[in-house]
């Protein structure tokens, strides 16, 4: 038997939205006009006019041009639903109108990416594999389009009844009719099937071939004629050529031929001009049986070779072979765009982390300069303050030093003083020298006095010295005019040392009456301090001896740790005058003030 | 005829007074104590007009004298080798002091101040501003401030700040009194640094529980919305203080 055939049950979810169809395509086509082009309604309406146009008359090519436009119009305003939408038509477009199944293919994969893009748009996948399913079943893939059927139902209710009437007929293509059977009478009972009279159309048109297939003549003539009354109350024109290749394989099978061949010839002339070369296949399948059975063998066997040469361009191993080609393209396309896709988010990925760790390398980076720094200023600050403490501690070390130094001078002079006078001026003496420690002590106590302080002390010494020595020295002392001595600051007991050299060493062995001059002057950021005087006093002061007075080695380090804490150039000067003629002692201090 | 008492605990520093009283014998009589509770005893009992009292008395002092006697209306000369918080006190309560060894031009020059004020007023609130000084207790601390008129007692911490003026010094009061001694600022400087005073610039010494705000510029307001420079040197000394306030 090489006719018959088994209409597509197309794995549309076919709206129950009455109204909608209700509206015949070419009420559509007039409302799509009143509307704007770009706009989602628009688009909605124009695939749902190409639907019904499609199923209305599956013959007018101008649908896929018209699809083609929808499609451009939905990508241009990134309409999602609308694009798939209009790949699913153009893919029934090129299957049914067009007989093309690879394109169809191409469409429905590419209506399938843009579902699974979507996550809107994921429950038209089922319709989409559905559609693809029936590609499967129209290339004798059975055991792909059963699986795929099943799956369909399993994942999607709503197209249950759909992908049960195409299980019926991918059995019914396998020749398990029983099955086939089972499975129409299961679709004609869904509650949907009620709705749709198209689908019930086909599925009696269907279920006819079945009840043929298994010689139940009697059955296969009442579906078929249930069939075409459906087709005609309802014009479904879409189903009504196969309806008749399939009411005429039944009347071939009643051994009506008259009928069976009247239908079988209509059938064929709707299918060539719908150009749907499947159907022509079927109609001259069909009528090489109805003439086999008129024992027309001519004609039986000019229609055998119709259908043998459309079966075999149709139905041969290397469209087969290309689809299957075309199918493992798309898997590779898909899987391709999936690991570039995966490639794309890793090399992200990647980048992020990179970025991220650039950032967070740098951030450490930064965070140590900036705690070695703190860290360096920190340890640079209690370093300073640790060496202040240490210069202080030096400088106490240094006063505690120089003050017996010269309280033990001062004690002798005063014993001098006592063996060589009388007891009224011992007292003078004493209380002199009583204020010159008290002045000592007190001064002692600061790192810094005001050089009207020194001052004062100085003058005091040298008045206890000229008491001790009467007429053997003079002295001035001379501060340059503007010096504020209340306000500039002076290590305490910084000239003492050397106002005693002079005394004690530079006029011992002088016969004649000697002279100290001291000096204060500004110069710059300088305090300029010196005592000059005209004693015979340089082997004694340094070089002279080599050595040293205590009192010098203590100034010099004075001066040091001024220098250090002060970050000064303080300098100690000692000039020894030509001809032992006297000695010059330049003080150089940073000049510092308490306001 | 006036009569001094000499408290001292060793002979030789009452002979050095008792020697430099000597070309006064015609006007001055002397009495002498070498122990605290003696001295207590004697000026009660004998009401001197002059008293020359040694800070180091065996194991008291001349405060625990002036503590327990009720008598109190004599010039009152502290003698002092170098107790220096007792100098301080002194100074504080405006007492008059001698330093051992007693020079004697100093000497002549206080005994000529006390005999003319024989009769000084306030010498019992001075003693009391210089007890205060001299306890531990940091509370509410006096200063005595002598004047032509006799003395003006005020709370340190009443006192906002110090202006220099040449020898003189201007006292201002969170009350708005200003007093004016002929000290310089460094006396006062010396005195009040350690009570929350902190000299900002050459002429301005300030109590720092008045200071309202201080500016980055370097000037500071006090409570009363004086406004002052504080010396670029002393800026950072400045913060210092008044964070560890």
């Amino acid at each position: 038997m090489k006719g018959g055939l088994v209409v597509f049950l197309l794995l549309i979810c076919f709206s129950a939205n009455t109204q909608e169809l209700l509206k015949s395509p070419d009420s559509l086509a007039v409302l799509i006009r009143s509307m704007p082009a770009e706009d989602t309604a628009t688009i909605n309406l124009r695939n749902q006019y190409v639907k019904q146009a499609l199923f209305a008359n599956p013959a007018d090519s101008s649908l896929m041009e018209f699809t083609q436009q929808t499609l451009d119009t939905a990508e241009k305003i990134g309409y999602q639903k609308g694009v798939l939408h209009a790949y699913e038509r153009l893919a029934l477009i090129s299957q049914y109108s067009f007989s093309n199944p690879y394109k169809a293919l191409d469409y429905y994969h590419k209506a399938l990416s843009v579902a699974e893009n979507n996550p809107g748009l994921i429950t038209y996948k089922w319709g989409i594999k559905g559609g693809i399913a029936t590609i499967y079943y129209e290339q004798e893939e059975f055991h792909n389009a059963l699986r795929s059927f099943k799956e369909i139902i399993r994942r999607n209710k709503n197209l249950e009844l759909t992908a049960t009437a195409n299980i019926a007929n991918v059995y019914g293509a396998v020749e398990n009719i029983d099955s086939a059977i089972y499975f129409y009478r299961k679709a004609l009972q869904h509650p949907q099937t009620e709705e749709n009279p198209t689908f019930k159309a086909n599925l009696y048109s269907n279920l006819s071939l079945m009840y043929g297939k298994s010689e139940n003549a009697e059955l296969a003539v009442s579906c078929a004629e249930k069939s075409l009354a459906l087709i005609n109350t309802h014009g479904i024109e879409f189903v009504r050529p196969t309806a008749y290749a399939n009411t005429s394989m039944a009347y071939l099978k009643a051994g009506d031929l008259t009928k069976a061949e009247f239908y079988g010839r209509e059938s064929l002339k709707l299918s060539e001009l719908q150009g749907n070369l499947f159907l022509q296949k079927s109609a001259w399948g069909t009528l090489a049986d109805v003439y086999a059975a008129k024992n027309d063998f001519q004609n039986a066997l000019q229609a055998h070779i119709r259908y043998s040469a459309l079966k075999d361009s149709l139905n041969n191993q290397n469209r087969r072979v290309a689809i299957n080609r075309k199918q493992m393209e798309f898997d590779f396309e898909k899987e391709r765009t999936l690991t570039q896709a995966e490639i794309a988010r890793q090399v992200l990925i990647k980048k992020a982390t990179l970025l991220i760790g650039i950032g967070l390398l740098i951030i450490s980076v930064l965070a140590f300069i900036f705690y070695k720094r703190r860290r360096d200023m920190l340890e640079q600050k209690k370093e300073a303050e640790f060496n202040a403490l240490v210069s202080d501690t030096e400088l106490k070390a240094l006063r505690a030093q120089m003050n017996p130094h010269f309280f033990f001078n001062s004690l002798n002079s005063i014993g001098d003083y006592i063996a060589k006078n009388d007891n009224q001026s011992a007292q003078d003496y004493l209380i002199k020298f009583a204020k010159l420690m008290r002045a000592v002590l007190e001064n002692s106590e600061f790192r810094e006095i005001p050089l009207a302080e020194e001052l004062k002390f100085i003058e005091l010494y040298l008045q206890v010295e000229t008491k001790r020595l009467p007429g053997k020295f003079s002295y001035k002392i001379n501060v340059e005019d503007g010096l504020e001595t209340e306000n500039i600051l002076v290590p305490p007991l910084l000239l003492q040392p050397f106002i005693e050299n002079s005394i004690w060493h530079g006029f011992k062995e002088k016969e004649n009456r000697g002279n100290i001059v001291i000096d204060f002057k500004r110069k710059d950021h300088m305090l300029l301090c010196s005592v000059d005087d005209d004693g015979q006093g340089g082997k004694n002061q340094t070089t002279g001896t080599g050595k040293k007075s205590l009192g010098i080695v203590i100034t010099e380090n004075r001066i040091q740790i001024l220098n250090k804490q002060k970050n000064a150039s303080g300098k100690l000067q000692i000039m020894q005058k030509l001809n032992n003629t006297g000695t010059r002692v330049e003080v150089s201090l940073p000049l510092q003030t308490a306001f | 005829m006036i009569t001094a008492a000499i408290i001292d605990d060793e002979q030789q520093s009452t002979d050095r007074i008792l020697t430099l009283l000597a070309p006064y014998t015609d006007k001055i009589k002397t009495v002498c104590f070498n122990t605290a509770e003696k001295a207590v005893q004697g000026i009660d009992a004998l009401h001197p007009d002059i008293v020359f009292l040694d800070v180091h008395l065996h194991d008291k002092t001349g405060f625990d004298v002036l503590e327990a006697i009720t008598y109190l209306d004599f010039s009152l000369i502290f003698v002092t080798a170098y107790e220096q918080y007792a100098i301080k006190a002194f100074k504080f309560s405006a007492i008059d002091y001698l330093l051992k060894p007693i020079e004697s031009d100093d000497f002549r020059n206080a005994l000529q101040k006390a005999i003319e004020k024989v009769k000084q007023n306030q010498l019992g609130e001075r003693i009391r501003v210089l007890l205060s000084n001299l306890s531990a207790e940091n509370t509410n601390k006096k200063i005595s401030i002598p004047s032509k008129e006799g003395y003006s007692f005020l709370n340190i911490s009443d006192i906002t700040r110090c202006d220099a003026d040449v020898n003189y010094t201007h006292i201002f009061t969170a009350n708005g009194i200003k007093y004016t001694v002929s000290k310089p600022l460094k006396h006062f400087e010396g005195l009040l640094t350690g009570h929350g005073f902190f000299r900002i610039h050459n002429s301005h010494l300030i109590n720092l529980n008045y200071v309202k705000s201080y500016a980055k510029s370097g000037i500071v307001t006090l409570s009363d919305n004086t406004k002052m420079v504080v010396s670029v040197r002393k800026r950072e000394a400045f913060v210092k203080a008044c964070e560890s306030l």
